[in-house]
């Protein structure tokens, strides 16, 4: 079990490998491969998930960093740099990777007969993808999660630049571009953890070390007040290293402003990729945030506070007014992730466990209610070829099935109770609202823009007088996919035996028939495109299901997040607690007339702390 | 007995929501009613026996089905989802799960033959679940789930004939007008989680706890709870959707926009009394918006000719009346008010489904100049529409007039009676009831057990009060509040008189005259079959009888509620003077209604010609005062304009501009300084060759010197 990581790290490669060299002749067997590598990782993921033990403790205290795997890597020996190849989860990442693993399996189904140009070369790229997604959430060693950091967006380049839409090499260039950038003052910011540590702990013929847990502990150590002058040095240099990792991880997010990279790299994207970027890969910022800016300069989030929840408000408000100007769907759901990451980082900037947890629920909450909605809008567009809004209506009647589902997910995502995405709006807001009222205030607005850009999308595409989009080619007629005639024209007898075997959560097959739609009334509209079939119910079917299990009863889920997030908010609190003690000794000092230094610095920094300093 | 009772009420129509959603379309299809049927009337039953076994149980109970959620920390959250049974909860119960299998029943036959038939009872059968547990929750967040989760059956059932346009944009509207108020509702939970570290109503309902707690943060907690009330129970300036929600099929107009899920908001402020106890000026507020609302709504009521709106502005009216109720300050408004919450429900519901009758037969037609004269074609339900409007419009004796009064008396004694509104009464309040109750029910109140062991909760609430009466009281810009009570009494009757007349209206103006029917109805125009009479039958009995026997002249409704709210049963002589209001009221009402709607020497000329001499207003009235107007152009308009302006700048501004920008600088900065010099001119390249190892010579040279 303790390898679980690196083979779900070298899995996806050998995959992708593999399914390069067995299917470039054949793109059945391509997608085949694909398939039953991701399958394969996700069983493992649910294994890692069962094997994580959140009671496990050593020594007295807990130990969320397990499955712990470690190889030296590069330099080592002497006191040059240690670079290690070391993977291991805690709360945090464990839930990242299982959601990176469900979602693969629905990118595969997704593409299965969208994709027809290059498979072998499609599949391959998104099994890299998903290894460098697995290295980013599991790495412990700063250098390992860079290279993986930006490794995941190698693959994605090329997804968008290939397989994507009309403007897709602009989108892919410009994805690149904006994300790399910013990234490259990340590395800056954590190369520079890595150095002022050694100079702080000045303890000659140490190696150089990259280890994220081993880098926490000893920052913490050595910044407390009682090392003065490291104390001081960090509280200088502090928002300038936040300022480094705030460039890459906010646009990865994306924060207001740094935005504009995700509508126009979504629209372009092949579904697959949507649903990857937006449910995996815009989590890497806000984990950036969570497991290098906030223990590592716990001082200058605070500081920066303010600047972030006003950012993630913005975010929020603005993001579900862009949604609400849209007229295409993929962009509408592109600005409503805008939207909901800006509750994620609020949450997170609460700096208590609630918040903090809520968070993380928000972070799992959005792959899972954007991954979905993006491979719902992606079979939609397989049917029609527009993401224009104004092109459907009352689709219900024809797709009652994915009526269903497409209707289920936009409550998820509107936080309806029951649903994932109230667990996680709840606690981030109640998080934020014990530490200040007022964004939490803000932030609520959120929940009724959220309301109306979803449910106008509803109301205008699957409610309503049926429109259909008309078809220059129909799907299954598409050229290189000689099997999917037969698939669809089982799809095409409306309302006969969907859902074979696709009992899930309760549901029996019988249940996808059945829920916010009339009964068949014979086909309607275009008879050659049917409602989803049992590939597509597969791929939307499981994450559904995490859904209603999150909603329902997100205590499991809970239980492996909040031990992970105690020792953070310990962190944060502290913090505050030790820069109200200094600034109190700097009073003292001044007003004794000695020259308090540094001071119009940490009154700046000390906004943020008067608001919790109510109660 | 109770604690194996309670979890089976909501488990049934759970059930029966999960059976007609797997076996529905299949295999039930035309039968997908029985589960419904059977569910929510098992359930029904199972309710009255709870009423039985919590009248003769000492203790509310509260059973833990499972923790939902548990984080630890600074902020601390524990919400687990829970069955607080206790007499308030019981009582909405019966009355809920009573209505919901009569409709039910009825929509059997209402629904007969609808392509959505299994989805409907699917829906249905999720909604009563959620309102059960709506009712049967422990603690404020479990509450705002299900209070969120009947939004969403209320949103799916407008929206039924999704392919109406109307219905899918009623859906939407009601959705998000409820989302409006849930913001406050949900900042509401937040506050008093914050001030009292919980959100179990044990905790935050606890008299001692408030009485420490600062009164400020309880004021604004609930006036944000307000807002929830608010959204849900359809009060201005929320109270828009709720019309245009009868765009749903009219037994779920009857079940969720009449009877049920629209009082959740008069729920949950009774739920919360002790907080609303300690803060009179928010109590003030509560009745003020009740009032306005109640008298807004009757206005619109009086030119409407869609049947099923002007019972929906009804609703909006009578909901206003239940507000002002719990408004007035003492506990014989909140009786009022919850007694009203139940007797309206019955007789609303007759009257929604004995209009869902006339639809029926008129071919889907609800406008009530194109019908009239029906009570020749549909005696039955001639006869139980004439029974529910009788109540509505309280007639005495009838159920609605015993509640009605209750919280006439109380706005009457808030305005005219010293030392009801200020502050020590509650104390007296409290003082009175435990006199009362410590013969019959010693030990009870609704904290557990152990909370009885430190101090009885009456003497617990006294304690409070008395406190809170120390405090100095905020008024609204130094009003006095009895001139203001003054004010609602005069208003409150003024809107049973029109609640009277346009209730007649409506009934003279569909079952009198000439027979009319329309086209649509061909040539079948009938009386509606027995699974639609019989639940008519049934609710006009409880129309007709409620209110005597278990209101005023039984005292049974507030002596056992009395268990949950001490004092609420604390006997009040008859207001005789409002008693001959309300009977003046009545009269005077019903008798204009006949003589412009009801004498068939009245032509109908008549009558529009009256109304145009009152132009204006009348136009007003009939176009709902332009609240919808005013609104799309305050909020949604400007909203929508601001998004496309967001559109636009984040694509010029943001993208283009900075964004562009940016990426462009370094192409600008070093591109383009450099660019000239690659020309391509061979000669320029060993010019440049040339000079730049001069240079480098000199630079040589230089440092070796």
């Amino acid at each position: 079990m303790t390898q679980v990581l690196l083979i779900l790290v070298l899995l996806p490669l050998a995959g992708a490998g593999l399914t390069w060299f067995l299917g470039r002749t054949n793109p059945e067997r391509a997608r085949a491969l694909t398939l039953v590598n991701t399958l394969l990782s996700l069983a493992l993921c649910v294994q890692m998930v069962l094997a994580y033990d959140p009671g496990l403790k050593s020594g007295s205290e807990p130990q969320v960093l397990q499955m712990v795997v470690s190889y030296p890597w590069l330099g080592g020996g002497g006191d040059g740099p240690d670079i290690r190849f070391s993977l291991g989860v805690d709360g945090i990442s464990l839930w990242m990777i299982a959601l990176t693993g469900l979602l693969m399996v629905t990118s595969v189904l997704v593409s299965w007969t969208a994709v027809t140009e290059n498979p072998a070369a499609y599949y391959s790229l998104m099994l890299l993808l998903q290894a460098g997604l697995v290295g980013v959430f599991a790495a412990q060693d700063i250098i390992l999660f860079y290279l993986f950091f930006e490794f995941t967006l190698i693959p994605l380049f090329f997804m968008i630049g290939i397989w994507g839409g009309h403007d897709r090499r602009w989108a892919a260039r410009k994805f690149f571009i904006y994300t790399f950038a910013g990234s490259v003052l990340t590395f800056l910011g954590l190369l520079f953890i890595v150095l002022s540590h050694q100079t702080m702990s000045a303890q000659p013929g140490q190696p150089l070390t990259f280890n994220i847990p081993k880098l926490v502990a000893d920052i913490t150590q050595l910044t407390a007040p009682a090392n003065r002058a490291n104390y001081e040095y960090w509280e200088q240099v502090g928002p300038w290293i936040f300022l480094a990792l705030f460039a890459g991880f906010a646009i990865k997010v994306p924060l207001f402003p740094f935005h504009t990279w995700l509508p126009l790299a979504h629209v372009e994207a092949p579904t697959a990729g949507s649903v990857l970027l937006a449910g995996v890969l815009l989590k890497i910022g806000s984990y950036g945030f969570l497991r290098f800016a906030l223990p590592m300069v716990p001082e200058a989030c605070w500081t920066m506070l303010p600047w972030v929840a006003w950012l993630s408000l913005i975010g929020i408000i603005y993001g579900a007014l862009l949604a609400l100007a849209q007229d295409d769907i993929k962009k509408l759901v592109a600005y409503s992730s805008v939207s909901h990451m800006g509750f994620c980082m609020l949450g997170l900037f609460a700096f208590n466990t609630t918040g903090m947890a809520g968070g993380v629920l928000q972070m799992i909450n959005h792959g899972l209610s954007t991954g979905a909605l993006f491979a719902i809008v992606g079979l939609l567009y397989e049917r029609y070829h527009t993401r224009d809004i104004e092109a459907y209506g009352g689709m219900t009647r024809k797709f009652p099935v994915m009526a269903f589902f497409f209707v289920t997910v936009i409550f998820s995502s509107i936080g309806l109770p029951g649903l994932n995405g109230f667990t996680g709006e709840l606690l981030a807001l109640m998080g934020m609202f014990k530490a200040d009222r007022l964004y939490a205030m803000f932030a609520l607005t959120g929940i009724i823009l959220g309301a109306w850009y979803s449910l106008w999308l509803v109301q205008r595409t699957f409610f309503g007088k049926f429109r259909e989009p008309i078809v220059e080619h129909a799907y299954h007629a598409a050229p290189g996919a000689p099997t999917t005639a037969a698939a669809h024209s089982h799809g095409g007898e409306h309302g006969a035996g969907h859902g074979h075997g696709a009992s899930h959560g309760g549901h029996d097959d019988h249940g996808h028939g059945g829920h916010g739609h009339a009964a068949p009334r014979g086909p309607v509209g275009d008879p050659s495109i049917g409602d989803l079939n049992v590939r597509e119910l597969f791929a939307v079917v499981p994450l559904v299901a995490c859904m209603f299990w999150i909603g329902l009863a997100p205590q499991y889920v809970l239980d492996r997040i909040t031990p992970s997030l105690a020792p953070i908010e310990k962190r944060m609190q502290d913090t505050r607690q030790a820069a109200l003690e200094m600034r109190a000794k700097r009073v003292e000092v001044a007003a004794n007339g000695a020259e308090a230094a540094g001071q119009a610095g940490s009154d700046v920094a000390l906004v943020g702390w008067k608001q919790s300093q109510k109660d | 007995m109770i604690r194996t009772l309670a979890p089976l009420i909501p488990l049934f129509p759970l059930l029966a929501c999960l059976i007609t959603l797997v076996l529905g379309p299949k295999v039930l299809k035309g039968l997908s009613h029985l589960p419904a049927i059977i569910g929510i009337g098992a359930s029904c039953v199972c309710s009255w026996i709870l009423v039985f076994a919590v009248a003769a149980s000492p203790h509310p109970e509260t059973l833990e089905i499972y923790k939902w959620m548990l984080v630890g920390g600074d902020a601390s959250v524990d919400i687990s989802i829970s069955l607080g049974v206790d007499s308030l909860s019981v009582t909405m119960l019966a009355m809920l799960t009573f209505i919901a299998t009569l409709v039910a029943i009825y929509a059997s036959g209402y629904m007969h033959g609808d392509p959505g038939y299994f989805r409907f009872f699917t829906e249905v059968s999720l909604f009563v679940f959620s309102m059960i547990m709506l009712v049967l929750s422990a603690n404020l967040i479990q509450l705002f789930m299900f209070w969120e989760a009947v939004g969403l059956c209320s949103y799916l059932l407008i929206g039924f004939w999704y392919e109406k346009p109307e219905a899918a944009a009623a859906g939407k509207k009601a959705f998000l007008v409820n989302r409006i108020g849930d913001f406050g509702f949900a900042l509401g939970v937040f506050l008093l989680w914050d001030t009292f570290g919980s959100v179990n109503f044990e905790t935050i309902l606890d008299p001692v706890k408030i009485a420490n707690a600062d009164p400020a943060q309880i004021a604004l907690a609930c006036l944000c709870l307000i807002t929830g009330a608010m959204g849900k129970s359809a009060q201005f300036p929320l109270h828009v959707w709720l019309p245009d929600a009868m765009e749903g099929p009219t037994p779920v107009s009857a079940l969720i926009h009449a009877a049920t899920m629209v009082t959740a908001g008069v729920y949950m402020l009774t739920r919360c009394t002790p907080l609303y106890m300690v803060v009179p000026d928010i109590q003030l507020f509560v009745a003020v918006m009740g009032g306005f609302t109640a008298i807004l709504a009757a206005l619109i009521a009086l030119t409407q000719n869609d049947l099923k709106r002007v019972l929906a502005y009804s609703t909006v009216s009578q909901l206003g009346f239940m507000f002002l109720g719990l408004g007035t300050g003492s506990m014989l408004g909140i009786a009022g008010g919850m007694f009203h919450l139940v007797t309206h429900a019955f007789f609303k519901a007759l009257l929604f489904l004995g209009a869902g009758s006339v639809m029926h037969a008129m071919g889907g037609v609800i406008d009530m100049t194109r019908f009239s004269g029906l009570r020749r074609v549909m005696p039955q339900t001639y006869a139980t529409f004439l029974v529910g409007s009788l109540a509505l419009a309280g007639m005495p004796l009838l159920s609605g007039f015993w509640s009605k009064d209750t919280i006439l008396s109380a706005a009457y004694s808030a305005a005219y009676e010293d030392g009801h509104h200020a502050e020590p009464a509650h104390a007296a309040d409290g003082h009175g009831a435990g006199e009362h109750g410590t013969g019959e029910h010693g030990a009870e109140g609704h904290g557990s057990g152990d909370h009885a062991a430190s101090a009885h909760p009456v003497e617990r609430l006294s304690l409070a009060s008395a406190k809170v009466a120390e405090r100095e009281p905020i008024r609204f810009a130094g009003l006095d509040p009895k001139v203001v009570y003054k004010g609602l009494f005069w208003m409150a009757a003024l809107t049973a008189l029109l609640t009277a007349f346009y209730t007649f209206r409506a009934f003279f103006m569909t079952f009198h005259g000439e027979t009319k029917i329309p086209d649509e109805a061909g040539h079948h125009a009938h009386e509606s079959p027995a699974s639609m009479t019989i639940p008519l039958w049934i609710l006009s009995i409880g129309a007709i009888g409620i209110g005597a026997a278990l209101g005023h002249p039984t005292g049974l409704f507030d002596g056992f509620l009395d268990r949950t709210l001490p004092g609420l049963s604390e006997h009040h002589a008859t207001n005789w003077f409002v008693v001959g209001l309300s009977g003046v009221v009545f009269t005077l009402g019903v008798g204009v209604a006949y003589l412009m709607y009801g004498r068939p020497s009245t032509a109908p000329a008549t009558v529009a010609k009256l109304f145009d001499s009152l132009g204006g207003l009348t136009r007003a009235s009939y176009n709902k005062f332009y609240i919808d107007e005013v609104y799309n152009a305050l909020f949604v308009t400007p909203l929508w304009v601001i998004a496309q302006l967001s559109r636009f700048l984040d694509w010029m501004l943001i993208d283009t501009i900075l964004v562009g920008g940016i990426s462009k600088l370094p192409a600008f900065l070093l591109g383009k300084p450099a660019r000239p010099m690659q020309n391509g001119l061979v000669q320029f390249y060993g010019l440049a060759m040339t000079l730049a190892m001069g240079v480098l010579l000199v630079a040589l040279v230089w440092q070796q010197r």
